[in-house]
């Protein structure tokens, strides 16, 4: 019985052990890609080639070390990405490009193919497996030069031609805090918050009670049925309130009988009393200085 | 000859005067004489003052006194020479310390002892004053509007709003998130007025009840069941954060905690919670708060205006805690309205605040005994500023 426990136990464990590992994975997007690269991003070698970057949508880093890109739909595993490189750990929100170049022994960010600028261009993300698709797109033929196609919120939104290119930078970047303009520009007094929050705070603890209620009268309910089964095996009768007794009453119960068990003994644990005797003592009148008695002398 | 070695001598020894005294001179630049300012004397003034009321009238000495020591340790003056010594040098052992405060991690775990020593069965035998905890969070918006009319933007007023929540940890964790430059001086005020409870909140209970009024006496509490203790935690999570993602660290931990008091088969973990665990994060929170305010971050305008509104902050709340027990009551039968001196005990502080419900209800009526009833909205004023500090980071974060 333990064994199967422990068995259901591990196989729960694993589930959401493995549900763990492809949300994180499957947080990555394909967010911005560049197919005509003539006067933009240089790689690492002073070279300009077409790139694609990926975005971590994710609060959390994910490893794409083993991962698959690939521009054939019919072969996902076309490029491997290498494992136990750290610069494959993509932080939370964090982009990372990959160079279409063709030329993989440049290193694990140069891919083993390129991009077509007179075709429809396939480009896809796999998971370690191989099999499961991350993300897909198709970049149309007839991209304009050194013009990127991406998505207009990064890890989100629609894909078009980009304003500006953005290589390892956000798409869209924000020059304000939207949220806090809009309450000062529409809830200068702070009364609009004031009516939502109280309103939430009152509905949150509102269904807290009503829920609490009714489970409160189930409990009274169910006490009650017990009370009455025990009186109708007794042979007594049960009291209205049976089931709703206050805490004071059996605070009042308790108390006796403790009083009760405790009135046995005189004992007061941790309390040391040093009662000083008042007995005059001398070796003089010791019992052993007793036992001869002076001679009474008559 | 000897004249010539004399001569040396002479040089020598005025030279190794010279090192001896540049020496002094180096090491007189470095100590804390040498570098203090005014706004260094102020704040171990303000130190001092709070170990002092700590331990003469036992003003939450918990508190109080690592937060006051914390304030003597951030305020000794020293050359700033890279030697990573103050809390906001990157690396110094107070700036480790004092991160648990900086990314928030700190109020959970407080949150966490707290619900493992929370009793929330007043509560659960009376569900109704739930809503008190609701109504004292007015004391956080009250504040959260008039900071907007002293020039706060939404964010800092947010932040400095939740001070009315009475709830030390909730108002570091907000903060922290919505005004992190302020922290210091909301996480001071906070803790200062919830330690002056005794002395805020009396006066505005009397000042809004009648004498029949603090007479009423509440029916005792029935005795709840176990299942009843479980099913809280369990329920109250699901709803409120289901409602307030955001509130999630700090409810998650708060119920967490309970499940582990009454689930009855967790007895260690409740009580690492409650006892252990609570004392630690008690001290390294207190002291890196308190040394958190150092007179050149701390005295400033802002902080004045802070510490003036958190003690509106603490008014409106008990104001509107008392009213709403009033109100509450044109709608209850005789013989089941609620006392309102306990609707000071919506703000969290728990649970002083309680005990004042306690001690004023006592002066009025020495056999009217307020305690029990008054925890209940005591932990749903924990509960309501939770759930309200939630809303202000998902409106404003």
């Amino acid at each position: 019985m333990t064994n199967k426990r422990f068995g259901i136990f591990l196989l729960l464990l694993a589930f959401f052990s493995l549900g763990a590992q492809a949300q994180l994975v499957t947080s990555m997007k394909i967010n911005e890609v560049l197919v005509i690269n003539e006067d933009n991003f240089v790689d690492d070698y002073g070279m300009r080639h077409p790139w694609i970057e990926l975005f971590n949508n994710s609060a959390g880093t994910v490893d794409l070390g083993g991962c698959y890109l690939t521009n054939e739909k019919d072969n996902p595993t076309k490029y491997m990405i290498p494992k136990g490189d750290v610069l494959t750990k993509i932080p939370p929100y964090q982009h990372t490009l990959f160079w279409a170049d063709n030329q993989k022994d440049r290193g694990t960010f140069h891919l083993n193919f390129t991009l077509d600028p007179n075709k429809d261009n396939y480009i896809a993300l796999y998971d370690a497996d191989g099999k499961t698709l991350v993300d897909e797109i198709v970049i149309p033929a007839g991209q304009k030069p050194d013009v990127s196609y991406g998505l207009d919120m990064d890890g989100t939104g629609k894909w078009g031609i980009l304003p500006k290119v953005t290589p390892s930078t956000n798409n869209v970047t924000l020059d304000t805090n939207e949220k806090i303009e809009n309450f000062q520009e529409n809830d200068s007094w702070g009364v609009g918050m004031t009516i939502t929050a109280m309103a939430v705070v009152f509905i949150g603890l509102i269904v807290l009670y009503l829920v609490f209620k009714q489970i409160g009268k189930a409990a009274i309910h169910a006490s009650q049925r017990n009370a009455k089964k025990a009186a109708a095996a007794t042979g007594q009768t049960i009291s209205a309130n049976a089931g709703q007794e206050s805490g004071e009453i059996f605070a009042a119960i308790s108390m006796a009988l403790y009083e009760i068990s405790d009135d046995n003994h005189d004992i007061e644990n941790t309390v040391l009393t040093i009662r000083k005797v008042k007995r005059s003592y001398s070796p003089w009148s010791s019992k052993i200085y007793g036992l001869r008695q002076t001679p009474v002398k008559k | 000859m000897l004249g010539s070695i004399l001569l040396q001598a002479g040089v020598a020894h005025e030279s190794f005067t010279q090192f001896l005294a540049q020496n002094i001179e180096v090491f007189l630049s470095y100590t804390g004489f040498a570098n203090a300012t005014s706004g260094h004397f102020i704040m171990l003034l303000v130190g001092l003052a709070f170990i002092f009321l700590a331990i003469k009238y036992e003003f939450e000495p918990m508190l109080l006194i690592p937060i006051g020591f914390g304030i003597l340790i951030g305020n000794i003056p020293f050359k700033d020479a890279g030697l990573q010594l103050g809390i906001y040098e990157e690396g110094s052992v107070l700036n480790i310390l004092y991160q648990g405060v900086k990314q928030g991690w700190y109020p959970p775990l407080i949150f966490l002892g707290i619900g493992a020593m929370t009793d929330f069965s007043a509560l659960i035998s009376n569900p109704k004053l739930l809503l008190i905890g609701a109504a004292a969070q007015f004391g956080i918006f009250g504040a959260y509007i008039i900071a907007l009319q002293m020039g706060f933007d939404p964010s800092q007023a947010g932040a400095i709003g939740i001070i009315g929540g009475a709830d030390g940890p909730t108002a570091i964790f907000l903060s922290s998130k919505l005004a992190p430059n302020l922290m210091g001086a909301i996480a001071v005020s906070a803790y200062s007025y919830m330690a002056l409870v005794p002395i805020i909140q009396p006066p505005f209970m009397r000042l809004l009840t009648t004498k029949k009024e603090r007479l009423i006496r509440m029916k005792p509490p029935r005795v709840v069941s176990q299942t009843e203790k479980i099913m809280f935690p369990i329920v109250g999570l699901l709803l409120t954060a289901f409602l307030v993602p955001s509130g999630l660290p700090l409810l998650g931990m708060l119920f967490f905690g309970n499940l582990c008091k009454e689930s009855g088969v967790t007895r260690r973990l409740a009580e690492t919670a409650r006892g252990p665990l609570i004392d630690t994060i008690t001290m390294l929170l207190g002291i890196t708060v308190g040394a958190s305010t150092q007179a050149t971050q701390f005295l400033t305008v802002n902080s004045i205006k802070i510490f003036g509104l958190g003690a509106l902050s603490f008014v409106i709340a008990t104001c509107a805690g008392v009213l709403f027990v009033k109100f509450f009551n044109l709608f209850l039968k005789e013989g089941n309205k609620i006392n309102p001196l306990i609707g000071n005990a919506g703000v969290s502080a728990v649970p002083d605040s309680a005990r004042i419900s306690q001690i004023v209800g006592l002066e009025y009526d020495p056999t009217n005994y307020l305690l029990m009833h008054a925890m209940g909205p005591n932990v749903a004023g924990v509960i309501g500023s939770a759930v309200a500090a939630g809303i202000l980071l998902g409106f404003l974060g």
